[in-house]
């Protein structure tokens, strides 16, 4: 205990100051919709900037931005100019609930567009109470279907297909183009991992061998990818002369670990290896060091065109974009899916009207956002009852340059559910872009 | 058969690079009784000094030699103005036990936290000088590269010379004697605190190397080198915090016992046999496995 | 007249504070609450500081994994054994206080660096278990649900404010009982023993014991905090608990003054500030990503270095000085 009656006295005062200074620093009462002025809307998003997620999505919010900044160059939505205020939660779950609070309780943002991470996003969307405050979550950057349960998420908005929807597709390549092949499914043990588990058990795919949980976590010590490589080349040698399937569900870095372990064991060539969307990314994988020849071959899927894909009306705009507001940037798919997200929530807020409201961007989305334009080439899903975006895949195959083509030279759409739907291929034709990339809806 | 020799390696190559960190350790220990939580802060901040280095010129082998001399730099200029001005002014009362930790603790967080200004937070890497994928032996790759060889070979180097440096000249006579016996060492004519800032010098060095030999095969950021600051406590503790041999031995065991532990039972006992090892060590043989003195009450 | 002892006084100023906490609760608005959560978080955090090394002398630097340890332990059993959240916060403490003895019985022998590293080892081990265990859920974790507030509160009850009642509750009553005990012959035995081990035991002290009990008391406290900690993030994960939060929590406690309880609550301030001081530092003066992320870490690390030389005492004693000077 102080003793002293002047040190007990210091140390009372200066709590009463720093307290006080807290409590007065509060800011000035809202307007009635947070985020909301008559010349500025305010966005946030929560996403790995650093770590070891951050090397592929870092350049998320810069996209976004880039593109929001050019809307705002053209007038804006209705005059208002667009801010993203964007925080680091380096994949860490518990960084995304207190980074996405912030963005809530700090920065006092109108909604919050493409947050990422399965885990990560559904702490947030809890410890930030974003359900009972009404905070739109648009364009979340995830596949976990869970977040199209309306009673949990009542205010998101997916745009990604669903993991499910994503291994569904998968069995079916598998099952067209690798028939008899012995196949064994790799997951992050995480929900996103699970999601995709479900997925396959879902569309009755049995995998020769059970399937690999890859621990997620900060740490990922040779002797762990050794332990995989060591299991696969079992699979070899149950069955010899095949070229088994391996499914990769995972993000970038754990596709590159494992990719880097199979080639340092000299085993690259002996599997055909499928990586699932979110692990894909050529240039990253390139960039964590997987050698261009063990990229070369590796079967992927997508919804979107190739980022190197200059033909592409909505990709050649997105570059130009990028060149102009996002210099020293190098344009690749996440640039791509980060600038398609922005104009889709362009579209979102333009279509709520010019007396912008929570409720209203909301109702806008569900009724007029299936027809929203956008460079995906499968269908949006959005109605009264689904908060679906995407719902379908194209296989592709990666080159040595890192580009991805459709597999066997032709593109072939397909779309499906979540659920115990089929595979269906898709007949959809892809909204024109709107001119220069500036949505005029309403 | 195999899986055993590949243990042996890896566990020679991991206890190579513990045992640099272990030997910083013991060095700063015993010229001035302080456990320097910094040194990770060190050995990182030399390893971004060589990463700029590979940078500019796209040599590994300049930046070696960077990241060593300027830790040795480093460390002696830590000691000559940041640590003995702070035990100038600490030097009674109960705050007398936490200002050393306290002291390093906040160094440690300085110096990553000037990483985190100059050189941003985002994964870095350096690319090793050698192959890092496993040696061909008899058709199959082993888990042991030319890069883990080349840290072997290094390693030994460094202990010879320092051990020559210690046993054969006077220098090293002279930092031994300081540290047994400030009082009796500075009677003879040793310049004591010049002794204790080249024995900083030295352990920035061999921090240095550690960390340009370790990076390779992970990942560079202001973090990364925490875990190798507690490998090399753990692997001093083990050795007796006392002498050359007992860092390296101490490292070696610590290696050892992992890699076994990892390879054998489950890959998920990384952490845990490290902290099982040290405890054990202080329940049962609390002076350190090498250690000829009983004590270690600081 | 009533006659007003030392303890009888400190139960009044107690209740008086917590009802001044719950009249402002109503107030101010979600941040403030949401902060102020995790100041009394904090300032429960420091005080387990306090008791083991202000007054027992043992520097630790395993905080964050005690922390760890109870908010596991209370979220299991609200999650997995469906006890009340309440019972919840009582299994942390207990937990984490067992966790504690058990730890003390092996490292109280220890002293100085000795002890500082191996809980730094502690500290860097303890949450990696949390991948070995299917059920502690790796990353993801294990969910922290102190559910919203009764329904008698009204719907509007914000989940902030909830949070911030418990936080605040549970930090008032564990920081009274810890007051009370070091105002005790246990607060005078600790001081003893940190200052003079050899009399303490020459006068007939179990040093051994007395360190060991001082290890279970203050892991208690710790994981209660922890457990709260999990309530303000809504769930535990290995993350959640870094070394770099024991190091916050130590250079709290050594900024506010380490040997005293009464500056817990004002380390909880500095340690919410320092990152909203270093988010306004960096809107003024711009800055990289670099930049503004280590900030908050670069003040506190500048803090402590500073305090451990300028003010060892704690800021009290540098008035006390000037005090002198007059």
């Amino acid at each position: 205990m102080i003793r002293n009656k002047s040190m007990r006295r210091a140390s009372l005062v200066s709590t009463i100051v720093v307290t006080g200074a807290m409590l007065l620093s509060t800011l000035p009462a809202q307007a009635a919709t947070p985020g909301v002025t008559a010349t500025g809307i305010k966005l946030g998003i929560s996403s790995p900037l650093t770590g070891s997620a951050g090397l592929s999505y870092g350049k998320v919010p810069g996209a976004m931005k880039a593109y929001f900044n050019y809307i705002n160059a053209n007038g804006g939505v209705y005059g208002r100019k667009i801010t993203l205020v964007s925080r680091d939660d380096k994949y860490l779950p518990v960084r995304a609930a207190t980074e996405t609070t912030n963005l809530i309780l700090k920065d006092n943002v109108f909604a919050l567009v493409g947050a990422l991470g399965t885990a990560t996003h559904a702490k947030a969307y809890k410890a930030a109470a974003l359900a009972a405050k009404n905070v739109p979550d648009l364009f979340v950057n995830t596949g976990f279907s869970g977040f199209t349960n309306q009673v949990k998420y009542p205010t998101t908005f997916m745009v990604l297909p669903t993991y499910a929807m994503e291994a569904k597709v998968i069995a079916k390549a598998i099952k067209d183009n690798f028939p008899g092949q012995p196949s064994v499914l790799i997951a992050q043990d995480d929900e996103f991992g699970t999601d995709g588990v479900a997925g396959f058990t879902a569309a009755g795919h049995k995998f020769s061998a059970p399937n690999v949980l890859y621990p997620q976590g900060y740490f990922s010590t040779a002797g762990r990818d050794a332990a995989v490589i060591t299991s696969l080349k079992g699979l070899l040698a149950a069955a010899p002369g095949s070229k088994p399937v391996i499914v990769l569900f995972g993000t970038t870095d754990v596709t590159a670990a494992l990719l880097k372990a199979a080639t340092d064991a000299g085993v690259e060539k002996s599997f055909t290896w499928y990586a699932g969307s979110v692990g894909a990314d050529a240039n990253t994988l390139l960039a964590l060091g997987v050698k261009s020849t063990t990229i070369d071959g590796v079967v992927s899927a997508s919804f979107m065109p190739d980022a190197k894909d200059l033909t592409d009306p909505y990709v050649k705009q997105f570059v130009d974009i990028n060149t102009k507001y996002n210099k020293d940037i190098a344009f690749d798919n996440y640039v791509l899916a980060a600038m398609n997200s922005a104009m889709l929530t362009v579209q979102a807020l333009r279509a709520a009207g010019k007396d912008l409201t929570r409720e209203g961007v909301m109702s806008a989305i569900e009724t007029k956002g299936a027809k929203f334009a956008s460079a995906g080439l499968v269908p949006l899903g959005y109605s009264a009852t689904s908060r679906i975006g995407y719902n379908g895949y194209w296989v592709s195959q990666l080159n040595a340059k890192g580009e991805g083509k459709p597999f066997g030279g032709k593109l072939v759409v397909y779309t499906t559910d979540s659920g115990a739907g089929a595979v269906t291929v898709s007949t959809f034709v892809r909204p024109t872009m709107p001119k220069n990339g500036i949505p005029t809806n309403s | 058969m195999s899986e055993f020799i590949t243990a042996v390696l890896t566990s020679l190559s991991s206890g190579a690079i513990y045992a640099l960190m272990s030997i910083a350790l013991v060095l700063v220990w015993r010229s001035t009784r302080v456990i320097n939580f910094a040194q990770a802060g060190q050995a990182v901040l030399t390893t971004y000094i060589g990463y700029d280095i590979v940078q500019k010129t796209g040599s590994y082998w300049i930046a070696l030699a960077g990241a060593v001399i300027s830790g040795a730099v480093i460390g002696a200029v830590i000691d000559r103005f940041f640590m003995r001005p702070i035990f100038k002014r600490v030097n009674s009362g109960p705050i007398v036990m936490i200002a050393p930790v306290a002291a390093t603790l906040g160094l440690l967080g300085i110096i990553q936290a000037l990483i985190g200004f100059k050189w941003g937070l985002t994964n870095q890497s350096i690319e090793a000088p050698v192959s890092t994928n496993g040696i061909k032996v008899l058709g199959s790759a082993i888990a042991f590269s030319k890069f883990n060889l080349l840290v072997l070979v290094f390693v030994s180097v460094a202990v010879l010379l320092l051990t020559l440096l210690f046993q054969r000249t006077n220098i090293g006579l002279a930092l031994r004697a300081s540290a047994y016996s400030p009082e009796i060492a500075r009677l003879s004519g040793i310049k004591v605190d010049t002794v204790r800032t080249l024995g900083w010098a030295i352990a920035g060095a061999s921090s240095g190397l550690a960390g340009m030999l370790y990076i390779p095969g992970a990942f560079l950021y202001p973090n990364a080198m925490d875990l190798l600051l507690v490998f090399g406590f753990i692997a001093a503790v083990i050795g007796g915090l006392e002498s050359l041999f007992g860092a390296v031995a101490g490292a070696m065991v610590l290696a050892f016992a992992i890699n076994f532990a990892t390879t054998y039972i489950s890959p998920k006992l990384f952490f845990p046999t490290a902290f099982i090892v040290l405890v054990l060590v202080l329940l049962v043989r609390p002076a350190g496995l090498f250690a000829a003195k009983m004590s270690r009450k600081a | 007249m009533l006659k007003l002892t030392p303890s009888k006084k400190r139960l009044i100023l107690f209740i008086i504070f917590g009802w001044i906490l719950l009249i402002l609760s109503n107030q101010v608005g979600d941040l403030k609450l949401y902060q102020g959560s995790f100041v009394a978080t904090y300032a429960l955090a420091i005080t387990s500081i306090i008791l083991l090394t202000g007054y027992s002398g043992q520097l630790s630097l395993g905080q964050s994994a005690l922390m760890a340890v109870g908010a596991y332990a209370g979220a299991l059993a609200i999650f997995n054994v469906g006890l009340h959240p309440v019972i919840g916060l009582f299994v942390a403490a207990l937990v984490a206080g067992v966790f504690g003895l058990l730890l003390g019985l092996i490292v109280a022998r220890l002293s100085g660096p000795y002890l500082a590293g191996t809980t730094l080892a502690l500290a860097v081990s303890l949450p990696t278990l949390a991948n070995q265990f299917p059920i502690l859920g790796a990353e993801e974790g294990v969910p922290f649900d102190v559910g919203s507030a009764p329904a008698r509160f009204g719907e509007d009850f914000s989940q902030y404010k909830w949070q911030f009642w418990i936080a605040s509750l549970a930090a008032l009553i564990m920081v009274w009982f810890i007051a009370n005990l070091l105002t005790s012959r246990y607060g005078r035995t600790y001081k003893a023993l940190r200052d003079n081990p050899v009399a303490a035991e020459l006068s007939g002290i179990n040093v051994g014991q007395v360190k060991v009990g001082a290890f279970a008391i203050s892991s208690g406290v710790a994981g209660l905090s922890g457990a709260l900690l999990a309530v303000l993030i809504s769930g535990v994960s290995p993350s959640a608990f870094p070394l770099s939060l024991s190091f916050a929590l130590l250079g709290g406690a050594v900024v506010t003054g380490v040997y005293s309880l009464k500056g817990v609550i004002l380390g909880g301030l500095v340690l919410v500030a320092i990152p909203e001081i270093a988010d306004s530092l960096v809107s003024r003066i711009g800055g990289s990503e670099g930049f503004t992320i280590s900030l908050p870490g670069f003040l506190v690390s500048a803090l402590l270095i500073l305090a451990v030389v300028f003010a060892p005492n704690g800021p009290g004693s540098l008035i006390k000085r000037k005090h002198h000077k007059k």
